[in-house]
């Protein structure tokens, strides 16, 4: 069995400062830690329960700069065999939709029965790569994956929707998971296995590497800004039945029910 | 006249909320681009889903086939690219859900549409199709320019467009088109309901969060009615876990979970710091707590200093009411 | 489950060369397992010495099965750095900083617990561990009139992150700052320049942070000419005395118990009200057990009239048993069965005192916690909280 996993290495903003860059099109990288986006470190995981249940070549794929090959790490020491970057600093106007139309030429040479990756990146919250990518390959897919279990050539696949449903869909492979998290457990690395990533090659991929004809983004980023602001805590005064009614019509105001 | 495409999501025979968000959100953008609203309704027995979506488009073509009695993303992709290869819209709106991001990348790449997802807002400025989205966590925004086309496609964040009233009459048009069976390769086998117990509360847009406040086990139920009530999930802090009365994944906190709902209610939570960091994104949070110290009310938007167990009946009443008046 | 050990050179000379050289000294006599408050603990067995047996055949984190590799990580950031073991070793290896070899290869790599990841990325964006923004940094001392910290003045205080931002936690800051102004002393604070010292991020292994916080709290501390400092956390006090002193060392760091005692000696301040109350006093391991300091607190407490201070027996001074917030303990989720405060604090309230006396920032918020979750009525207080109360 042979799969691809697709990782990014993003910024780890949930509890930053996060602040606009100069540029006003990108954001300021100091004091921020990078790692792997958090659905990919659960695709990455499925990607390797996968591999030790059927046995086969794993290889782990990004679009970044030479940092996203400290990720690339990661994926190797945890149990990929190949590594590939796609060098991001070649390309610009890098949106979901041209990400998708590079790794689709980074892989054209790779054999795959399922492809994996995250189902949104915390940085973009695009939502766009896997879909797109699948779509282009001519490959199905599934987004939101919370369970997916292949016996022979069949992927029971159950989706995770709102208010807790679970589609279950059946499907053939070769096809495209965006994985949700929650799906399983991501494993640490043995430090054997991290020694030994330490040193593995990774392929690089870049412009002279790819007939860029036909490739383009659909979208451009105009500008970065602050959302909308206010803040701090009014204390509702008045008899229990006044409170409840004040805080009421404050629920309601803001379209919460 | 150009027209602006509202796809109508329905699961089990329910029109889902986010449908009549996108309709505002389409009416209004219509409007300003002198252009109309077409509702396009996919589904089996489809009456009921017309009636309902009448009143809010300019036009609603629909396609009835059994086929299309369980969402199957690839049956949709198939029928609304040939739809839209025929009838040109200038701007295709979905819903940024579970159904939206499986259909919208595949469908805008096999039709050639330049696509943004998730937007909270959109305009169109002299022909040119601008988004806002949200980025790095929510913490920024971005204004997005999408490729000049003659038609577009968007998902659009559900909670972002309040739905709204309309009185238009609907042109209601059958599309003739022949639906393939479900293909091989993709399947719908079934729905199953989510089992007690497995639950995220960090997908929920409200949390009802319970602290040590609520003192014991037997006054969770209090809580669980109130949650019902508002229409949201009860999360929790630490010492909540610990003493056993709710499993871990209630758990908010720097070793539970981040979350990030439209409101949070803190009932009885004192507001120790590895708590407070995993709730302070929250977009409304409203506190309840004896203590007037309680440093719970430094992050809140709103404080009640007061018995909770006063409080909460009262309230989840309130909320009632409100709603009954609603409709 | 492999029945034999794979010997890895590589990986041992890896860690040493991360700072792990002290594995070297250890003869496996286990000594250190006595010692190791893990171990106290039912149920839970923490093969201290194995770690630099496992280490010298290269040999740790080295299964290949999923399971095993986490237990293994788990267990190697368990250790809250003590330094019981080094304690007890008859050769003085530090295990802990055996383990921080360890650790720093894993962070080094994204490969540790998540709880840990959160704190480091906030800490490294905000300068402290609560993700507080840095401007708010002296709010703590609003109304109470302390100068900005000028060469002009004696000391720096320096309250660390804790007591600088955590509603409980304020309130040591600003006994502590009373207590300063009563006495006389020159002194101001400098607020929101100040970064994390740094001591519990290095011990974790994040050590590009360490760096971080070593080079704004150095910058500050030259560029504003600062000469002596007093902390009310014994981590702030070990690092600046054995850490920093490597990158900048024209600063001296004083625990706020050794001045106030010193206070009290030069009757600068008089404790006269009385406290009437029984008082057990909890050694932290920071400020006893590695920097010698035990007898300024007691000395402190007994000279506030009508304070009765007593010991827990045995587990006092260098037997004092850690509350377990070092080393990040303070955001961990260790099992209820699990958990050092718990047994500290039975420990504590088999004493049947009023009152528990702490003088760290990482006890009080451990201690707190976790009594009230066992619904204890014993009050915690930190000394200078206490001191306060017994000034006129």
């Amino acid at each position: 069995m042979d799969i691809i996993v697709c990782i990014k290495r993003v910024a780890q903003t949930a509890e930053a400062d996060v602040k606009v860059d100069p540029s006003g099109k990108n954001i300021v990288k100091d004091r921020l830690t990078f790692d792997m986006n958090e659905s990919d470190t659960y695709a990455l995981e499925e990607a390797i329960l996968l591999k030790e249940k059927f046995s086969g070549t794993l290889t782990a794929v990004s679009l970044g700069t030479a940092e996203a090959e400290d990720t690339l790490r990661i994926a190797l020491a945890k149990g990929a065999d190949n590594a590939i970057r796609i060098k991001a600093e070649d390309f610009d106007e890098l949106d979901g939709f041209k990400t998708a139309q590079l790794i689709k030429a980074a892989i054209k040479d790779l054999k795959f029965d399922v492809i994996f990756t995250g189902c949104i990146a915390t940085d973009d919250y695009f939502s766009q790569v896997g879909v797109a990518l699948a779509e282009m390959l001519g490959i199905p897919h599934a987004t939101l994956v919370t369970k997916v279990d292949i016996q022979e050539n069949k992927a029971q696949v159950y989706r995770e929707l709102e208010g807790g449903l679970l589609e279950h869909l059946e499907m053939t492979l070769p096809s495209l998971f965006t994985i949700q998290t929650g799906i399983n457990e991501p494993r640490y690395a043995s430090l054997i296995a991290i020694r030994r990533a330490a040193k593995k090659e990774i392929k690089v991929i870049g412009a002279s590497d790819i007939d860029q004809t036909g490739i383009q983004a659909g979208t451009v980023l105009e500008e970065l800004f602050p959302p909308p602001v206010g803040k701090h805590a009014e204390i509702l005064s008045g008899s229990t039945d006044e409170i409840a009614v004040k805080l009421t019509g404050i629920i309601k105001d803001k379209g919460l029910i | 006249m150009s027209e602006i495409f509202a796809l109508v999501e329905h699961r089990q025979g329910t029109i889902r909320d986010i449908t009549y968000e996108l309709m505002s959100c389409g009416r209004k953008l219509a409007e300003n681009a002198s252009a109309k609203l077409t509702a396009v309704i996919l589904g089996h027995n489809t009456d009921s889903i017309v009636q309902a979506v009448k009143s809010q488009a300019h036009r609603l073509l629909v396609v009835d086939s059994e086929m299309f009695k369980d969402f199957n993303s690839e049956l949709y992709q198939i029928t609304l690219s040939e739809i839209i290869k025929q009838q040109n819209p200038r701007l295709t709106l979905i819903g940024h859900s579970a159904f939206g991001m499986d259909l919208c990348p595949a469908l805008a790449v096999q039709v050639g549409l330049p696509f943004a997802t998730d937007c909270l807002g959109v305009e169109i400025v002299e022909q040119k199709i601008k988004v806002t989205r949200q980025m790095y966590d929510g913490k920024l925004n971005a204004r997005v320019l999408l490729r000049e086309n003659p038609g577009h496609m968007i998902t659009l964040r559900s909670g972002c467009f309040p739905a709204g009233e309309s009185s238009l009459e609907g042109v209601v048009e059958n599309l003739d088109i022949t639906v393939s069976s479900q293909p091989d390769y993709r399947k719908f086998i079934e729905y199953i309901e989510a089992a007690i117990g497995d639950v995220d509360i960090t997908k929920s847009d409200i949390l009802v969060s319970i602290g040590r406040g609520v003192k014991e086990q037997a006054n969770i139920s209090v809580i669980e009615d109130f949650a019902a009530a508002i229409g949201g999930v009860v999360s929790c802090s630490r010492p909540v876990v610990d003493a056993g009365w709710l499993t871990k994944d209630r758990q908010v906190g720097s070793s539970g979970k981040t979350v990030k709902p439209k409101l949070y209610i803190a009932l009885g939570i004192s507001g120790a710091f590895q708590h407070i960091v995993g709730m302070k994104s929250a977009d409304t949070i409203i506190a309840v707590n004896k203590d007037p110290n309680a440093p719970i009310f430094n992050e809140a938007d709103y404080g009640i200093v007061d018995d909770l167990f006063k409080v909460v009946p009262v309230l989840k009443n309130k909320i009632l009411e409100m709603k009954q008046a609603k409709g | 489950m492999k029945n034999f050990i794979t010997l890895n050179p590589e990986v041992r000379d890896a860690i040493i060369e991360s700072g792990g050289d002290d594995v070297i000294k250890c003869y496996q006599c286990g000594r250190c397992m006595a010692a190791c408050p893990w171990n106290l603990l039912d149920g839970l067995d923490y093969t201290t010495y194995r770690f630099c047996q496992r280490i010298k055949l290269g040999a740790i984190i080295d299964s290949e099965e999923k399971e095993e590799i986490a237990a293994d990580t788990i267990d190697v950031f368990r250790c809250v750095g003590c330094d019981s073991c080094k304690a007890e070793c008859p050769r003085g290896v530090s295990l802990s900083d055996v383990l921080r070899a360890v650790r720093r290869i894993l962070v080094d790599f994204d490969s540790y617990p998540s709880e840990l990841k959160s704190v480091v990325a906030r800490l490294y964006n905000s300068g402290n561990p609560l993700g507080e923004p840095a401007e708010k940094r002296a709010d703590w001392a609003a109304g109470l009139d302390t100068p900005q910290y000028t060469e002009k003045l004696d000391y720096l205080y320096f309250p660390c992150c804790l007591p600088a931002y955590d509603a409980r936690a304020r309130k040591v800051a600003q006994a502590t700052a009373k207590i300063l102004k009563r006495g006389g002393i020159s002194f101001g604070i400098h607020g929101k320049d100040e970064f994390c010292c740094g001591e519990a991020v290095r011990r974790v292994g994040a050590e590009k942070v360490f760096q971080t916080a070593v080079k704004q709290n150095t910058e500050l501390f030259k560029a504003s000419n600062v000469k002596k400092v007093i902390v009310t956390s014994p981590h702030c006090l070990v690092t600046f005395t054995k850490e920093y002193p490597a990158y900048y060392d024209k600063f001296e760091t004083q625990h706020a118990v050794q001045l106030f005692d010193q206070m009290i000696t030069e009757k600068k301040i008089s404790p006269k009200r009385p406290f009437e109350k029984t008082v057990v006093y909890h050694d932290p391991c920071t400020l006893g057990r590695q920097m010698g300091i035990y007898e300024e607190p007691r000395r402190i407490l007994n000279s506030i009239p009508g304070l009765k201070l007593i010991e827990i027996p045995v587990f006092n001074r260098d037997f004092s048993v850690c509350c377990g917030g070092g080393a990040m303990g303070l955001w961990r989720d260790w099992p209820q069965d699990e958990r050092l405060a718990n047994l500290r604090a039975d420990q504590i309230l088999a004493t049947n005192a009023d009152v528990l006396c702490v003088a760290c920032p990482y006890c009080l918020q451990m201690f707190e916690e976790t009594l009230k979750s066992m619904n204890a009525s014993i009050e915690v207080m930190d000394i200078s909280e206490i001191l306060e109360s017994a000034l006129e």
